[in-house]
């Protein structure tokens, strides 16, 4: 059997490498996407604009809270949100959820197909057109699997491929996916292994892998001391 | 392969200890039960919306404008039983009695009832401090907060804003150790947040090419006849080799796998040879004159390693050797 610790961490490292030597490869160059690319343009923050409109606050001669509370006895909250250039008062109720238009009292959600686009359109920085505006209500795309549905996505041209989600209900825009997003979604289920939800870094997969992935690093190291005193006694014994 | 190797393992000289740093931190997050980490495991869940109290409330537009001027939302809502307009600036929020109109604010008392009816662990309350500014634990967010100590096995720690009673963060010692093995992973060891940092992008980068480098290494490392594991057992695949110490002289004849290292399998038979790198084709020690009726040519690494004139009298290295046929090996 093999008892010398030079031969045997080498064995040890060569065949361990070939189980897991992909996923440390993959480990390596996810993380390095990961770190190179800056998370705030992975979260899009440099495609929106208008995000921060100060809400204009209605007379409550015309729509009084007072009189939303009486058509609507089960709400449990009354507010204001701007929505592009005007304010509205936003009802959640325990089903359902309302904008209304604080000068006609009009309702005005769920929001059409034209004015989700158009909302989107008010948010996003930059020239491209409106290719797509699709109301998403069942099977949410991986990109916004844990938002509340039904949203609408409207995708622009754009060099990013971006895509806006806007609520219908309450018109704002709940989030913004793009390209360098979703690769960075697909590396980081690349570099967690986790397939489905590409969230939980807390699975049996992982933690095998790692345990395997730090006795391949731990023989590396080993087999480095070996390398590294071979070529100082060669040395020595050329001097 | 010469010029892979060198750089497998000054690469891996460089940054080893952070590779290893890497895979520690990492089995160490993925350990911790996030519901732990998070505190959820100890929290109740949040009371259900109720319908909004009928008495007479005051309209948006009569609140003071002071408190309501540059808001970017309003809304009126229940919390504990008391209607309240919660105001959203770009600075924060902030609660307003919907029924007076005064700008709200939490107390000591307050927070540790907020915590006490949120967290359901054991142990009571062991402090509460105030706090003005965030700290890293409540790193995500702005203005002040009560800090509220409990006495549970993982030392909890709730923080409520001061200004709308919010519970901000859930913290304990699940949280902090992941959070101390998160800066060891992301490498920012003054924010623990930012994994844009030019250290990780150099260390990243460099550590690549120990992956690629390996990754190439990988594919002449194996021969294919290591994956025939049945070979163990056929006895018609032995060549024999004739083993000759030169300092005695005495010859003894083994039967060794055909088609394996020679290094290898005569460490399989406990002999020896000198070695310092383990068969790695980097210290030259394992020469061996090869006494056989077709000598094959030296590879890259015994041309670097094997002087010349000894590899035209058929010296070779044992961890470059692959035993074709009988041999005749002078050790």
């Amino acid at each position: 059997m093999i008892k010398r610790g030079n031969v045997l961490s080498r064995i040890l490292h060569k065949w361990i490498g070939l189980v897991i030597g992909l996923q440390v490869l993959i480990w390596l160059t996810s993380g390095l996407y990961m770190v190179v690319v800056d998370l705030d343009f992975i979260h899009g923050d440099p495609l929106v604009q208008n995000m921060q409109r100060p809400i204009v606050i209605p007379d409550s001669s015309r729509v009084s809270i007072a009189a939303l509370k009486k058509r609507y006895p089960n709400a449990s909250h009354i507010g204001l949100r701007p929505v592009m250039d005007k304010t509205y008062y936003t009802v959640t109720t325990a089903d359902s959820r309302y904008l209304v238009d604080p000068a006609t009292t009009e309702v005005i959600s769920p929001l059409a197909k034209e004015t989700a686009s158009q909302i989107a359109v008010f948010h996003f920085n930059g020239d491209a057109a409106v290719i797509n505006a699709s109301l998403i209500t069942a099977d949410p795309p991986m990109e916004i699997k844990t938002r509340r549905l039904p949203l609408w996505r409207v995708d622009f041209n754009d060099r990013y491929s971006t895509s806006f989600y806007i609520d219908p209900y309450s018109g704002r825009l709940v989030t913004r996916r793009h390209q360098y997003w979703r690769i960075f979604d697909f590396l980081w289920m690349l570099h967690i292994m986790d397939y489905d939800e590409r969230s939980d870094a807390h699975n049996p997969l992982l933690v095998l892998t790692q345990v395997a992935g730090l006795a391949f690093c731990i023989t590396g190291l080993w087999l480095l001391f070996y390398s590294f005193s071979g070529r100082r006694k060669r040395k020595l014994a050329e001097g | 392969m010469v010029f892979l190797k060198k750089l497998h393992k000054w690469v891996g000289l460089l940054i080893g200890i952070q590779v290893l740093l890497w895979l520690t931190s990492g089995l160490m997050i993925s350990l911790l039960d996030p519901a732990k980490v998070s505190g959820a495991k100890w929290a109740r869940p949040a009371a259900r919306a109720v319908p909004l109290p009928v008495e007479n409330l005051l309209e948006p537009d009569e609140l003071a404008v002071d408190l309501t001027r540059g808001a970017l939302s309003i809304e009126l809502k229940t919390t504990s039983g008391q209607a309240v307009y919660e105001i959203i600036r770009a600075g924060g929020a902030s609660l307003i009695n919907a029924s007076t109109g005064l700008l709200l604010g939490f107390s000591r008392q307050d927070a540790k009832t907020l915590a006490q009816r949120d967290f359901s662990g054991d142990g009571g309350i062991d402090s509460i401090e105030k706090g003005m500014a965030p700290d890293m634990e409540t790193r995500d967010h702005s203005g002040p907060y009560w800090r509220v100590n409990f006495k549970d096995a993982a030392d909890t720690s709730y923080y409520i804003s001061a200004g709308t009673g919010e519970i901000l963060e859930r913290r304990n010692n699940h949280w902090r150790t992941r959070d101390v093995f998160w800066m060891l992973h992301i490498m920012d060891y003054s924010g623990r947040e930012d994994f844009n940092n030019a250290l990780i992008i150099t260390v990243s980068l460099t550590a690549i090419w120990l992956g690629i480098s390996g990754f190439l290494l990988l594919f002449c490392s194996f021969n294919r006849h290591e994956f025939n594991f049945l070979r163990v057992w056929r006895k018609r695949d032995e060549v024999l080799v004739t083993l000759i110490t030169t300092t005695t002289g005495d010859p003894r004849v083994i039967r060794l796998k055909r088609n394996s290292n020679l290094f290898l399998s005569l460490a399989g038979k406990n002999i020896d040879l000198p070695s310092i790198c383990g068969g790695g084709g980097e210290c030259g020690k394992c020469r061996v004159k090869i006494g056989s009726a077709k000598l094959f040519a030296a590879n890259a690494i015994e041309q670097a390693l094997v002087p010349k004139p000894l590899r035209e009298q058929g010296y070779r290295l044992a961890c470059q050797y692959e035993i074709k046929g009988n041999i005749t090996v002078y050790i």
